[in-house]
């Protein structure tokens, strides 16, 4: 009796030993048939919060190359719009560059690549912005910018690698809209110094504008295509020129936080300032 | 009881690293670091034997359970515990007993190719049970090598850095 409790001792370890390895083998075959998987759905009821949370936690940090995925499909998306492309005998476009071409031949009239913000202001009274692509990465004056919620300026300076951008937000801009569903067209302009609210010039006394009616471009200035979102109308007054009223614009695209930007070029661009050069001699 | 507080805190901190960070490492498309087997390597050996492979064992199960791997790290693992005696042995020559000078495999304590030995026996035997176990096949040979050399190689490098950096002459804690 003594001899086999004194064997025990001895072999305590080895029995462990014996014990665990035997154990873990069961637990390797039992996660790898399919059928016993109370084991591993135990252990994963335990684990799989604590998984869930680190992997959120490690999401945050590869938000940067998905939001970088996700601009580029945005692009091959907004560059399939109806808006990008001229189809009708009735515009000057399809009529100069396919004189031979049927009613329903599509040409391509803008094109879209993207940039990022570098640098912007939007508390001042000229307010402009920097991004981080210049004319070695084909970017060209009068390009128009889009931020994701809506219209934001134009490129007015191309150095080599950094574009200056003129946002709305400047007393110079001129965005030639229409107001939806009067459909009369005016003229965007920033007065002031609130960088959310913007005036709409130029839209008739008679004409009904409702607070909400919602304001796009009209694609009259060649810069931005038709039908791009710049806000909301905030309030319509009788203005102090008894012919037009005064309307205060909520602009959509939120200054403060722009990042990423969409630059919309349109093709015909110089072919169109050719045109309207000659226009201005005669 | 500082000694025992510092191991606790060791193995803590390792093991969150390795399933927080090492996990998820795929150096080249394969090579995976095991870094909690630092832990392992720095147990005292004057603990009894049945303990060290408990401890090896829940080590094991614990990495599994976030690598959804059951029983692979732990089988290692626990062979492992088990080899580790003989290797130091073995490393050490004939004059070696686990209850009278208690060896540290760290800086300072040994030279850099005892250490290295120590770490890359032991490692290898790991890796090569664990993927072994892990693909449970022996078509593709060629890569499972492949896999094995080099989480073996990229765990040694690993661990070496962590003793030189954080176990140092000066600081030669627990």
């Amino acid at each position: 009796m003594n001899n086999l409790i004194e064997f025990f001792k001895k072999a305590f370890h080895i029995i462990v030993l014996a014990v665990l390895l035997i154990l873990s083998i069961v637990m390797l075959g039992k996660s790898l048939s399919f059928n016993e998987y109370r084991l591993s759905r135990a252990v994963q009821s335990i684990v799989g919060p604590i998984q869930k949370s680190g992997a959120g936690m490690v999401h945050r940090f590869r938000l940067g190359p998905e939001n970088e995925a996700l601009v580029e499909q945005n692009i091959q998306l907004m560059r399939e719009r109806e808006n990008m492309f001229i189809e009708k005998v009735d515009t000057v476009m399809t009529a100069m560059s396919q004189p031979d071409s049927t009613n329903h031949k599509q040409v391509r009239l803008y094109d879209y690549t993207f940039a990022h913000v570098i640098f912007k202001t939007v508390d001042r009274a000229f307010n402009y912005m920097i991004v981080d692509k210049g004319s070695r990465d084909g970017i060209v004056r009068d390009m128009a910018v889009l931020s994701p919620e809506g219209v934001a300026g134009v490129i007015t300076d191309v150095s080599p690698n950094f574009s200056t951008v003129r946002p709305i937000l400047h007393p110079e801009s001129r965005i030639s809209a229409v107001v939806t569903p009067a459909n009369q067209n005016g003229t965007v302009i920033w007065e002031g110094t609130d960088p959310r609210v913007a005036y709409l010039e130029a839209i008739p006394q008679h004409s009904e504008i409702n607070i909400g009616d919602s304001v796009f471009t009209n694609g009259f200035s060649n810069i931005f295509p038709k039908g791009l979102f710049i806000g909301t109308v905030k309030s319509v007054q009788v203005g102090n020129n008894a012919s037009f009223l005064t309307i205060k614009v909520n602009l959509a695209t939120h200054y403060a936080d722009v990042y990423t930007v969409y630059l919309v070029e349109n093709l015909f661009k110089p072919e169109i300032d050719t045109l309207k050069a000659h226009f201005k001699d005669e | 009881m500082n000694n025992i507080i510092s191991n606790i805190l060791r193995f803590l901190v390792l093991l969150i690293v390795q399933i927080v960070i090492c996990q998820h490492v795929c150096l080249f498309g394969y090579m995976t670091p095991a870094l909690f087997l630092l832990a392992l390597f720095l147990l005292p050996l004057e603990l009894p034997l049945a303990l060290q492979y408990l401890i090896g064992f829940a080590t094991g199960f614990v990495v599994d359970a976030f690598a959804h791997t059951l029983g692979v790290a732990t089988f290692s693992c626990t062979l492992m515990m088990f080899l580790r005696p003989f290797i130091i042995r073995f490393l050490n020559g004939t004059n070696f007993n686990r209850f009278e000078n208690v060896e540290r495999p760290l800086p300072g304590v040994k030279d850099f190719r005892w250490i290295f030995l120590y770490t890359l026996i032991l490692t290898s035997i790991y890796q090569v049970v664990s993927v072994l176990l892990g693909t449970m096949t022996f078509k593709n040979f060629g890569h499972t090598m492949l896999v094995m050399i080099g989480n073996t190689a990229l765990t040694v490098f690993v661990i070496l850095c962590v003793e030189y950096i954080f176990y140092n002459k000066d600081k030669n804690v627990s």
